[in-house]
């Protein structure tokens, strides 16, 4: 495949990945948040934090999609890379693996997702527990944002900003 | 390594991590994505279940107005309100009978489609009690009317055979049901009442068992667990009380219910209940009564509510293990069966003119004693 290849399908992927992952973590939780107002309204607040957790995963995604941009020179003076050489094979396939990190990891959206929504009932069933569920929730953000550290030393480091 | 080489090593490890990683994504959503709104429904539904001080308050009613006009604020209002101003402890009885099958019917809607059919099988446990009370009733010489909940997916059969004349007309309202032949049975007597309802129940608990059967994965698991321990409940306490009657055990097989996995012959074959308390000792149910075991030689009735609390503890258990699943659901179920269980016996108590205090007594010792 052509460099540009590896650095468009990159970005998409940070981007794509995570923020498909996100959707799906939200409307997990979703779903959830409108069981619990289904039953009481007063849940709304509670769940609506807690619902929104999954969504960090796609802003990584789109910060790593402009980082891979802005790198490779698609945003800005012009693609570095259009020469079919291994050194620019090497730069853009390490811009490749950058926004694969991203993506990948982004998929912690979908146990996020899923641990929001048993804290939704948690909460719906005692309110006492909803700092309890965010920081249950937040765990899975971990492996996000070592995905997002991952790739900013991988882009910085192997191909430079 | 040239670049045709270092291209053709990417892409097929893209491919390979892509299906994989879209293979485990899927399934991961598959399985529990169904279960994210009916769970969070059910924990907010369990935040409204009775506390003990709600029945204290209930309790002090002094008469079933009051104790009607305490249950405005809650789920049970429509049916208590439908009852107008003839409020009688089995009018009541039959209001909160219908407000239970209406939380399985309920279930049923929020559910998966996975597991939609076993909680419309629950509501289901109406038809058979129905039909026994009608048939009993018509034996009694008394109104069945007054015996019969609306619920089950058999409700207009059973109403038919209420308005029956005769019991060739009843038995044409049964007509294509698996309940028809137990009760031309009866009705040539092959088999006594006891033994007709007894039937039922069977026929009601392969359909059951069915059910659970053809489910797979966690799901099958857990309602099978369920389906076990409800059904050996029942089995246990049917041997020991029969056991205390001296019922001989060929006529305690007549009783059993399918659909357990404890080995009953031991228990069916001893010789007293001590023997027989003595056999359950050696089996998971051994830990189970062993804070009652001093007692229930005495008090056969103590065991009912350890019985019940355990089949409880192993939900809530199963809903630890498999967080998002129909553990929940169950576990709730349970819950408010307890639930609609003391507040019947609180109506009853109070018509009784049983004292506040001594209703409050019985029922924080109550038990669940429901059919399977």
């Amino acid at each position: 495949m052509d460099p540009i290849v590896y650095v468009a399908l990159g970005a998409a992927l940070a981007a794509g990945i995570a923020g498909a992952a996100s959707a799906f973590g939200v409307g997990i939780a979703g779903a959830a948040a409108a069981g619990a107002i289904a039953e009481d309204e007063k849940n709304f607040k509670n769940a609506l934090i807690l619902e929104g957790l999954p969504m960090t995963q796609s802003i990584y995604g789109l910060i790593t999609l402009f980082l891979i941009l802005l790198s490779a020179g698609i945003i800005g003076s012009g693609f570095k890379f259009s020469a079919n050489t291994t050194q620019n094979i090497v730069k853009s396939a390490i811009l490749f693996g950058a926004g694969l990190t991203v993506g990948l990891t982004g998929l912690s959206a979908i146990p996020q997702g899923i641990i929001a929504s048993s804290g939704i009932g948690a909460v719906a069933k005692n309110p006492k527990t909803f700092t309890q569920s965010i920081i249950f929730a937040a765990m899975a953000e971990t492996m996000a944002i070592f995905g997002l550290v991952g790739a900013l030393i991988m882009i910085a480091t192997g191909v430079g900003l | 390594m040239g670049v045709a080489a270092i291209s053709g090593i990417l892409d097929t490890t893209v491919a390979l991590v892509f299906t994989y990683i879209a293979y485990k994504t899927g399934a991961y959503i598959h399985k529990y994505t169904p279960y994210s709104y009916p769970n969070a429904r059910i924990k907010a539904m369990e935040a409204k279940l009775f506390d003990e001080q709600r029945f204290n308050e209930l309790a002090e009613s002094g008469n079933l107005e009051n104790f009607v006009a305490s249950l405005e604020d809650t789920a049970y209002r429509e049916y208590l309100t439908a009852l107008g101003g003839d409020l009688t402890p089995w009018n009541i009885e039959r209001a909160l009978d219908e407000a239970l099958a209406d939380t399985y019917l309920l279930m049923a809607k929020i559910m998966p489609g996975r597991v939609r059919g076993f909680f419309k099988l629950l509501a289901d446990r109406w038809d058979v009690k129905n039909i026994a009370n009608v048939v009993k009733a018509r034996t009694a010489g008394e109104d069945p009317e007054r015996y019969i909940v609306e619920a089950g997916s058999l409700f207009g059969r059973v109403q038919a055979m209420a308005e029956a004349k005769t019991p060739e007309e009843m038995l044409v309202a049964l007509e294509g049901t698996q309940y028809a032949e137990p009760y031309q049975r009866y009705l040539l007597g092959e088999i006594s009442l006891a033994e007709f309802e007894t039937e039922l129940y069977r026929r009601y608990c392969g359909t059951l068992k069915d059910y659970v059967s053809s489910r797979k994965g966690d799901e099958r698991v857990i309602l099978e667990e369920f389906m076990r321990l409800r059904v050996e409940r029942v089995n246990v306490l049917t041997i020991l009380r029969a056991k205390r009657s001296g019922i001989p055990p060929e006529v305690i097989e007549r009783f059993i219910l399918p659909g357990g996995k404890l080995k009953l012959e031991p228990l069916i074959n001893a010789e007293d209940l001590g023997m027989a308390l003595a056999e359950l000792d050696s089996t998971e149910y051994g830990k189970v009564i062993w804070e009652v075991r001093e007692t229930v030689e005495k008090d056969l009735a103590v065991i009912e509510p350890v019985l019940s609390r355990y089949i409880l503890r192993r939900m809530r258990d199963m809903e630890r293990f498999y967080p998002l699943s129909v553990a929940t659901a169950v576990a709730y179920t349970l819950e408010k069966e307890e639930e609609v269980r003391k507040l019947k016996a609180i109506a009853k108590l109070i018509h009784d003119g049983v004292e506040p205090d001594r209703i409050k007594e019985l029922v924080s010792e109550a038990e669940l004693v429901e059919e399977v």
